[in-house]
């Protein structure tokens, strides 16, 4: 009884490795796609951060997260209106982490410390980035479904990505009375303001 | 002997009012939705909001105008330069650091502290070279708000100071403990070259901003309330360091659906 107990525990320590590998190797790729537009000095900042954009856009769970941090917005909205909501958000998103992982474009990287979280279903990928002075831990949490992988969440000095964003959407929401539709206009008119400073 | 009277009931005092500012925030009412995970924005007791944003505001501003322009300059001094004054300002804090690791019963992280302090000050030439880490001496940050916090102590109500930023009332008064008590600070007051306190706050400010600079541009450029974002972040990574969580994967996943991708 006590082999296939060890056995069941090797076998359990390998798969949530080898799916800690799997999801590191992808979110390598990804990442370098994004540092690499950044290194391109022949491109327009419009198309690099486009290119940007689609990379984050197929790689996050844009939808998901935009339902999670609209809070209780989202059970009073229409289609329509949450349709328009998410495809702002994912803009929106995809600026946030375009403008953060500009500061990063000239410093190393390496991936270290990847995670399976099995109770969870989460892959917890540290990147270590190698600045002048120092080094600062990213961690990206990742979650495979549909056979492939999608990031649900960034974490900097414990400080996460969604969580942050959360807040700071629910406190536009409630100036709104929690009405998207208004939302959707004040989102609309942060992303230009952040989109022109990001490629101006 | 004094001293250590007036320490202790300054303590007292200040458990004691927060345990009631505790009880206050924690009868705040939340609104639940659909999600079923925890929410930074409910759980900041905020009651002095409108003061707390303009203070923000003028914060930001000097922010602007002072602050990261002179942290930009810092960043273009020699890298060791900026480690030498980094590891300096940071040798500087480790007896209190100790002393707070004590407090909270964190013997073997006092040991470590000690060790890293002695060997920085002697090998590392009064702290500007960071040797103890690389002989396995990490650097652990405890402070009196945390201390205060694991002795049960509420966080009380939120706060925005003028210059130190975000911070609530135990965080504050761990804030006032640590100049009260801090041996560099006691030393320069005694020999009377109080100019040691502001010039040591701001080039500890400077060398900290200097290493987020990125980071805050990107939160500030891409917030829609940048006062929310900042409050939700303060009081993120507060909690991480009270109940010392040095690894990101611990901090609480939020519940996000992949539904419709």
């Amino acid at each position: 009884m006590q082999i296939f107990t060890k056995i069941f525990f090797l076998f359990f320590i390998f798969s949530t490795q080898v799916f800690g590998d799997e999801a590191s190797n992808w979110l390598k790729k990804e990442i370098d796609v994004i540092l690499d537009a950044y290194k391109n000095t022949n491109i327009s900042n419009e198309v690099r951060f486009l290119m940007i954009e689609d990379t984050i856009n197929y790689n996050f769970a844009g939808a998901g997260i935009a339902k999670f941090v609209s809070g209780e917005a989202w059970s009073k909205s229409n289609k329509d209106t949450k349709k328009k909501y998410i495809k702002l958000f994912k803009r929106h998103l995809a600026l946030n982490i375009a403008s953060m992982m500009k500061g990063y474009s000239n410093q190393s990287y390496q991936l270290i410390n990847a995670k399976y979280d099995s109770k969870n279903k989460v892959s917890l990928i540290d990147m270590k980035i190698f600045n002048d002075t120092g080094e600062l831990i990213v961690t990206w949490r990742v979650k495979k479904a549909k056979d492939r992988f999608f990031v649900i969440d960034f974490l900097v000095a414990n400080i996460s990505l969604v969580e942050t964003k959360r807040s700071d959407f629910n406190s536009m929401l409630k100036t709104v009375n929690n009405n998207l539709n208004k939302f959707n206009k004040l989102l609309n008119d942060k992303n230009e303001s952040s989109y022109n400073k990001l490629v101006n | 002997m004094p001293f250590l009277k007036t320490f202790i009931i300054t303590i007292l005092i200040i458990c004691f009012n927060f345990s009631l500012f505790a009880l206050d925030s924690d009868s705040i009412n939340t609104n639940s939705d659909d999600f079923e995970t925890g929410n930074f924005e409910d759980e900041v007791y905020d009651p002095f909001e409108p003061i707390n944003r303009a203070i923000f505001s003028f914060n930001n501003v000097a922010d602007k105008v002072i602050l990261e322009p002179v942290a930009k300059g810092y960043k273009n001094l020699p890298i060791p330069v900026q480690s030498g004054i980094g590891n300096f300002l940071s040798n500087l804090k480790m007896p209190l650091i100790i002393v707070n690791q004590l407090l909270q019963g964190q013997g073997g992280n006092a040991i470590d502290s000690t060790g890293r302090f002695l060997v920085n000050t002697t090998a590392g030439i009064l702290g500007l070279i960071d040797v103890a880490d690389n002989i396995g001496l990490e650097k652990k940050q405890e402070d009196f708000g945390q201390t205060l916090a694991t002795w049960g102590v509420g966080d009380g109500f939120y706060l925005v100071l003028p210059i130190f930023g975000p911070s609530n009332v135990r965080d504050t008064a761990g804030m006032m403990l640590t100049y009260a008590t801090d041996p560099i600070n006691a030393y320069a007051i005694r020999e009377d070259e109080t100019w040691i306190l502001p010039v040591r706050t701001a080039t500890n400010a400077i060398d900290q901003r200097s290493k987020i600079i990125d980071e805050v541009n990107a939160l500030r450029d891409n917030s829609l309330d940048y006062y929310a974002a900042v409050r939700s972040s303060y009081y993120q990574n507060r909690k991480a360091a009270i109940l010392n969580i040095d690894d990101n994967s611990q901090t609480p996943l939020p519940l996000i659906s992949i539904e419709f991708e």
